[in-house]
């Protein structure tokens, strides 16, 4: 099994190659660029700067041919697409994400600073999502048909109904701006360089309810569901009545014999929310104007910040393929009818 | 233990299903005796209530929707259907044990083999210390004809064979030695040489512990193998029980005589049909109140073919004549005609 895994490792090599072409042809090849919003920006100024008669520079291009030239050379627009790829690779293997188109800034560094909020948001919702939705799985397939599990539905059939984002606003016009019981957003309060570590503690928890709410409200359904279901098959199995006519307690039944049959699906799913716990949701994080690498990744991409969106892309998917292997490790920890060869 | 007193005693059992369209009475005033190191045999066709019965012993019917009507279950002085769940735990496995029909699936498949036979031992023998449950659970295996037990106890169970994994139901059954087995159809879901290799472990071990044993199987070739009483349901009820020799000389029952007749035997004519019971089953929820007898002396249901159907018109509803007079042999030896609850075909006509 060591080697099998040995060889996934090995395979990500090529697959991850493959992602940065298409990274990379796409966005060469999409219409729109730094060049693009340059000019934009150019005209604009025009605009603001001439008054009333400067129809004429403004359907103009604002720029001659050789600014244009330059910037290219500049982006690294004039040399052949196959050259600059591997130009891109290259540097991406170093480390090198480029600069920003926008801000002039390291790729590597934007990302660094926002892996810190968008990794303390993925684990809390990561532990919450498996913290609450096994347990209200279990109960609701032990109580199937009770009120509890009837009720229970209906939250969580709402909760999958309402996107996040939605949730998210939702909740903000009631707690915040209503009830005022929860901040209107963003990571920590104005003041919270001057805090003792208590009240940072505590001023960061109260900042983080409500998006860590919304989080949650999308990934709650799926679980629980999903935990409820298989463990009903495998309270319907006959090991399970094997158990029991072993003279166990319903309870240890449960527990003990139908609990870890019941986890193997989730334990496939483990994987991908790992790499959920990056990139979070940029529309929950620009609801609540969190700057987190979801709302990096949707701007650059609105700016056609290409150098971040590639940047941005690159590493997600590269988090999304040792997911894809940590989801596999889990199954077979968990099922030992699983064999990888 | 002596033979002769009925260890385990049923009696007017009703177990009933809640289903969309209704209850349903899957076992339907079932009686019948198990006699201590016997073997009882309960033959029927599939759906018609074997295993509801089975189940219904241990107290393991599908909850919510499955239920105990009315009727007692005896084991001993006590009786199961009265049992509060938690005393209800220490009978299973301990004084029942049971062995299920599909090895592949009755056993958990994440747990080592050792693992799920140990656990036998820690729920009703307390006292033994943990190394040696492991000793007993090894010395249990290779008693069930297990090789290499110790080599065993630390695989899974999709590892070793269908056989091997009944094998190691039956150890799991037997490792709180329990005073009745509960066998619900072992050996149906395994090839020929091994189901007889399986059945000779069960008759060994039967006649070793002295326990009591009520196997449940559609095979009237088994029943012949190795009971000593045997009981025919259909529909839910119990048409027929007498001893198994008696039964296999003289069946009394037209559903009886009909299942006798459908067995192809070695005298029969080479490549001729095979008489069968005709018609299915009908749906437990459409089954008429009271007695079956109407259904098969009016033909509505299983008619036996063959010799049987003139049978049959002899035994027309009304005009009983005398095979047929009390063909529903009272579970109750001694108890006579009235033991049956007044429900046998003799009096399907005036019912």
């Amino acid at each position: 099994m060591t080697a099998y895994f040995i060889r996934r490792f090995l395979l990500i090599v090529p697959t991850f190659l493959g992602i940065t072409i298409l990274i990379f042809v796409i966005t060469r090849f999409v219409p729109g660029g730094p060049i693009e919003r340059i000019i934009a920006q150019a005209q604009q100024q025009a605009l603001e700067g001439g008054g009333t008669a400067v129809s004429e520079t403004v359907q103009r291009q604002p720029l001659s041919d050789d600014q244009i030239d330059l910037l290219k050379k500049y982006y690294g627009f004039d040399k052949p697409v196959l050259v600059s790829y591997v130009t891109w690779l290259g540097k991406l293997v170093r480390g090198d994400l480029g600069i920003s188109t926008r801000y002039y800034d390291p790729v590597w560094e934007m990302i660094r600073e926002r892996i810190p909020i968008s990794l303390y948001f993925g684990l809390l919702t990561l532990i919450a999502t498996y913290g609450v939705c096994i347990p209200l799985g279990i109960a609701k397939a032990i109580r199937h048909k009770s009120a509890f599990d009837d009720a229970s539905s209906v939250l969580v059939f709402v909760g999958y109904a309402i996107p996040g984002w939605v949730a998210g606003i939702l909740m903000i016009l009631v707690f915040s701006s209503h009830w005022e019981l929860f901040p209107l957003g963003e990571l920590v309060g104005e003041n919270f360089e001057t805090m003792s570590l208590w009240e940072k503690a505590l001023d960061l928890a109260w900042h983080s309810m409500l998006p860590l709410m919304a989080y949650l409200i999308g990934a709650f359904s799926f679980m629980t569901f999903l935990m409820k279901n298989t463990l009903m098959d495998n309270l319907a199995a006959d090991y399970v009545r094997t158990a029991m006519a072993k003279g166990l307690t319903f309870r240890r039944a449960v527990f003990g014999h139908a609990l870890r049959n019941s986890l193997i699906p989730i334990a496939t799913t483990f994987g991908n929310n790992i790499s959920v716990i990056l990139s979070g949701s940029f529309l929950v994080e620009k609801v609540f104007n969190i700057d987190g690498m979801g709302l990096l990744g949707y701007e650059s991409v609105v700016e056609r910040d290409y150098p971040v969106v590639m940047g941005v892309l690159a590493i997600s998917s590269m988090l999304f393929l040792v997911g894809n292997i940590l989801s596999d490790m889990c199954v077979a920890a968990v099922d030992p009818r699983v064999k990888f060869e | 233990m002596t033979d002769g007193y009925p260890i385990l005693a049923v009696n007017h059992l009703v177990a009933a299903f809640d289903t969309e369209a209704g209850r349903v009475r899957a076992v339907n005033d079932v009686s019948f005796s198990l006699e201590a190191g016997t073997i009882l045999g309960l033959v029927g066709e599939s759906g018609c209530g074997k295993s509801v019965t089975a189940l219904s012993i241990m107290r393991l019917l599908p909850r919510p929707t499955g239920i105990i009507e009315s009727g007692s279950i005896r084991l001993n002085d006590t009786d199961l259907v009265k049992l509060a769940p938690d005393q209800m735990q220490r009978i299973r496995g301990r004084r029942i044990g049971m062995i299920f029909q599909e090895p592949m699936t009755a056993l958990n498949p994440v747990h080592r083999i050792g693992r799920q036979l140990v656990e036998v031992f820690a729920l009703h023998r307390p006292d033994v210390d943990a190394g040696q449950r492991v000793q007993e659970a090894v010395a249990l295996l290779s008693h069930v004809g297990i090789p290499e037990a110790r080599a065993r106890m630390d695989e899974y169970p999709h590892q070793i064979s269908g056989g091997m994994r009944q094998r190691v139901m039956i150890a799991m059954a037997l490792a709180g030695k329990p005073d009745v087995l509960i066998a619900d159809e072992p050996t149906t879901a395994l090839d020929v040489t091994i189901q007889a290799q399986i059945l000779e472990l069960i008759l060994d071990l039967q006649k070793e512990t002295g326990m009591a044993v009520l196997f449940i199987t559609h095979a009237l070739g088994v029943i012949a193998q190795i009971c000593q009483d045997v009981a025919v349901m259909y529909a839910g009820q119990i048409v027929e029980s007498a001893p198994v020799t008696a039964l296999f000389k003289d069946p009394r029952h037209p559903y009886t005589q009909g299942l006798l007749t459908s067995m192809p035997r070695l005298s029969s004519e080479n490549k001729s049909t095979l008489p069968i019971i005709q018609g299915t089953v009908p749906s437990l929820s459409q089954l008429p109140p009271g007695c079956l007898g109407p259904l098969f002396f009016t033909g509505t249901l299983g008619v036996p073919i063959g010799d049987g159907s003139e049978k049959r018109k002899a035994a027309s509803c009304g005009k009983p004549k005398d095979g047929f007079s009390h063909p529903r042999r009272c579970a109750a030896k001694k108890g006579g005609a009235g033991a049956c609850g007044g429900r046998c075909f003799a009096n399907c006509g005036t019912r």
